[in-house]
């Protein structure tokens, strides 16, 4: 049975009903136990299950390095990062350690493990805590990159990276978790490695993660108004991506226009970019479009940040553009 | 030690203007004028004068997150109502309003910033302290921390180096007993972090951090210690924050009675209480400082409200020394 639940909800009921599973699974980060985390997503697993949530000190390295060694020893880490940010201070256990453990291994044991990280901007709180961390990572062979959009893909998609046997880092934007929508109440997974195709249509087509697919939702609806039919997607997983998706609808649409929070120069809107090009380019009717942020560090106050994330009426116009080539 | 009846009148008046500062940045932050997090002082007021007491200008300081304290006692007078300003996101703010509650510097006082990343500062505070011996000169640099930061890699690195390097480094440990929800001693395995000093082979001390005359002289020994050569020294400064963790948070982890019990040792009170019993200050004299500070800080207000908003344009400015990056 399904019903409408907030997205952190989801977060929250995909714990509690993996834990229940797998007794292997297990909480670590600050203020994720008794407090159960900033956001409350740990919410209530401390108390039905105090021997499987771990507060920490401000311990990042730590967090995340013993989420490593407990991983290989087959036990199933969710460890939280409060803000994405503070990625830098754990960078080289996920990045030299957590990425390279299979490999290192030959696949006898990886670093089957989630690393949940609040990202994004739009919450007044400057740049240590606003970044958009997805490009740091996704250039790093071995991680995967998960990246939700709705509440939806929240449960089913923690649920597959808890599941996964690679390091996941498991990206929860700040601007979603009051979203509300429709979850199932039972458990379940969604695939990682595949997009979803949002929206269909034939004119032009949106790839948006995250809080960018509402924008591109609602682009599409004022773009139908003028009779263009968009079809949205969204990667659900940004790395590795699922590039199949996005290159055949682009061979059908000839259009691509790329929205993504976080600098344009190296984000994911390139790769794609270049993913088009090198694989449909005969398809083409316009040149490929990218809708970021500015390259700037997040500035605190309101008209700065807004000035810097990425604006609506970009979207619209980078949409129209594509058409009128 | 004790101050004379001038120095703790001075000291009193740094403290109410913090405690009356963060309550008006409270006030606005509940209205939603203020956005963003805001993490109050409220409580910890003697850690913070004291600190700043002990320091000169060209000291460097680094502040924590929870230091609007430290930040406003060592600004320029006349640049107070900036630091406020910053807070509200304006123009006027130090820093053009790009930085807010936790991100105020000041170059000019050697400010260096607070920085919301916990523990990142305690070992750029290396550098400063370096700089020091560097250029031979013996500012000394005042890092402070939380209890809870105290877990970051970044302390340990930097305690080790600068002991075995003798830098000139406080290492102000403010211990409020919690790191958002968690209790210090949950995360750590002394039941006073100064322990941590005697493993890095420099002078630990557990201060009373709501006593302001004993906050300013175990300071006073370890800037003097620095100063000449001597090395870091840690001090751990026992205190509590009345607020939660940050502005709005309901502190529903704490146990019952135990603000109250705090509340009874509040520095501002002690201090009012020596004043008046030891140095036979007037009540009308405290009341002076109180209506000075309200009038002050009222103004600071009242700037920062008819502040206009910074220019958007401002937010892509100084990304890089020399080069500019596009805007809109
Ligand atoms: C590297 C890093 N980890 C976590 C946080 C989130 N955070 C901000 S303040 C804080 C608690 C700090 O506790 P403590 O050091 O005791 O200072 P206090 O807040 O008590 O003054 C946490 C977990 C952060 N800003 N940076
Ligand atoms: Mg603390």
């Amino acid at each position: 049975m399904s019903r409408t639940i907030t997205f952190s909800k989801a977060l929250n009921e995909a714990l509690h009903q993996e834990m229940e599973r797998d007794e292997k699974v297990f909480v670590i980060g600050e203020d994720v136990a008794k407090m159960g985390g900033d956001f409350g997503i740990t919410s209530g697993i401390w108390v039905k299950w105090p021997d499987r949530a771990f507060d920490t000190a401000l311990s990042e390295a730590a967090i995340v390095g013993l989420s490593c060694g407990a991983a290989v020893c087959g036990l199933r880490p969710v460890a939280e990062l409060m803000f994405a940010d503070f990625i830098g201070v754990c960078y080289d256990q996920i990045v030299n350690n957590a990425a390279k453990l299979c490999y290192m291994y030959e696949g006898k044991a990886s670093a089957q493990m989630v690393v949940r990280a609040v990202t994004g901007g739009g919450i007044r709180c400057a740049y240590h805590h606003s970044q958009c961390v997805e490009p740091w990572l996704m250039n790093v062979p071995g991680l995967v990159v998960v990246a939700p959009a709705t509440p939806y893909e929240a449960k089913g998609l923690l649920v597959s990276s808890i599941r996964s046997n690679n390091p996941v880092v498991f990206l929860e934007h700040k601007g979603l978790y009051n979203q509300k929508g429709e979850v199932p109440e039972e458990l379940y997974s969604l695939p990682l490695y595949q997009a979803n195709v949002e929206r269909s249509g034939k004119d032009l087509t949106i790839v948006a993660a995250m809080t960018m697919v509402n924008f591109a939702r609602r682009a599409a609806e004022e773009l139908a108004k003028e009779g263009v039919e968009c079809e949205i997607i969204n990667p659900r997983t940004l790395f590795p991506l699922d590039k199949e998706t996005i290159v055949s609808s682009v061979a059908k649409t000839g259009r691509l226009v790329i929205v993504q929070e976080g600098p344009k120069f190296m984000g994911y809107g390139a790769e794609i970019g270049s993913l088009v090009s090198e694989d449909v380019f005969e398809y083409l009717k316009a040149p490929v479009k990218r809708v970021t942020s500015l390259g700037t560090p997040i500035p605190f106050a309101p008209v700065l940040e807004d000035e810097v994330l990425p604006h609506y009426d970009d979207v619209l116009k980078a949409c129209r553009e594509a058409m009128a080539f | 030690m004790t101050l004379s009846k001038d120095q703790l009148l001075q000291r009193y008046e740094d403290m109410v203007l913090i405690r009356r500062f963060e309550e008006e940045v409270e006030k606005y932050s509940k209205k939603g004028t203020i956005p963003g997090f805001i993490h109050l002082g409220i409580g910890q007021e003697a850690t913070q004068a004291g600190i700043a007491a002990s320091l000169k200008e060209t000291d460097y300081k680094f502040p924590d997150h929870r230091g609007h304290g430290i930040i406003l006692l060592s600004s320029h007078p006349e640049d107070r109502k900036r630091v406020m300003a910053e807070i509200f996101g304006k123009r006027t703010g130090l820093n053009g309003g790009r930085g807010g509650s936790m991100h105020v510097n000041d170059l000019k006082v050697r400010d260096m910033g607070n920085n919301a990343i916990q523990g990142s500062t305690v070992v750029t505070a290396l550098g400063t302290a370096f700089a020091s011996v560097y250029n031979h000169t013996d500012d000394v640099t005042a890092i402070s921390m939380g209890d809870g930061t105290l877990g970051e890699g970044t302390c340990h690195e930097s305690m080790n180096m600068a002991a075995t390097w003798k830098l000139p480094i406080l290492y102000c440990l403010i211990n409020n007993h919690y790191a958002i929800s968690t209790r210090y001693t949950e995360t750590h395995p002394q039941s006073q972090l100064a322990e941590w000093a005697q493993g890095y082979c420099v002078p630990g001390e557990v201060v009373d951090g709501n006593d302001i005359e004993a906050v300013i002289e175990a300071t006073g020994r370890a800037v003097q210690r620095a100063r000449e050569g001597g090395g870091p020294t840690l001090l751990e400064y026992m205190t509590y924050r009345w607020q939660g963790h940050f502005s709005g948070d309901p502190a529903a982890y704490r146990p019952a009675g135990e603000l109250e019990s705090w509340k009874e040792k509040d520095p501002i009170k002690r201090a009012r209480e020596k004043l008046m019993d030891a140095h036979g200050v007037a009540e009308s004299e405290i009341q002076a400082v109180h209506d000075r500070v309200d009038a002050e800080v009222e103004s600071y207000v009242q700037f920062s409200l008819e502040s206009p908003d910074p220019d958007p344009a401002y937010a892509t400015a100084h990304v890089y020394a020399d080069i500019e990056v596009e805007g809109r």
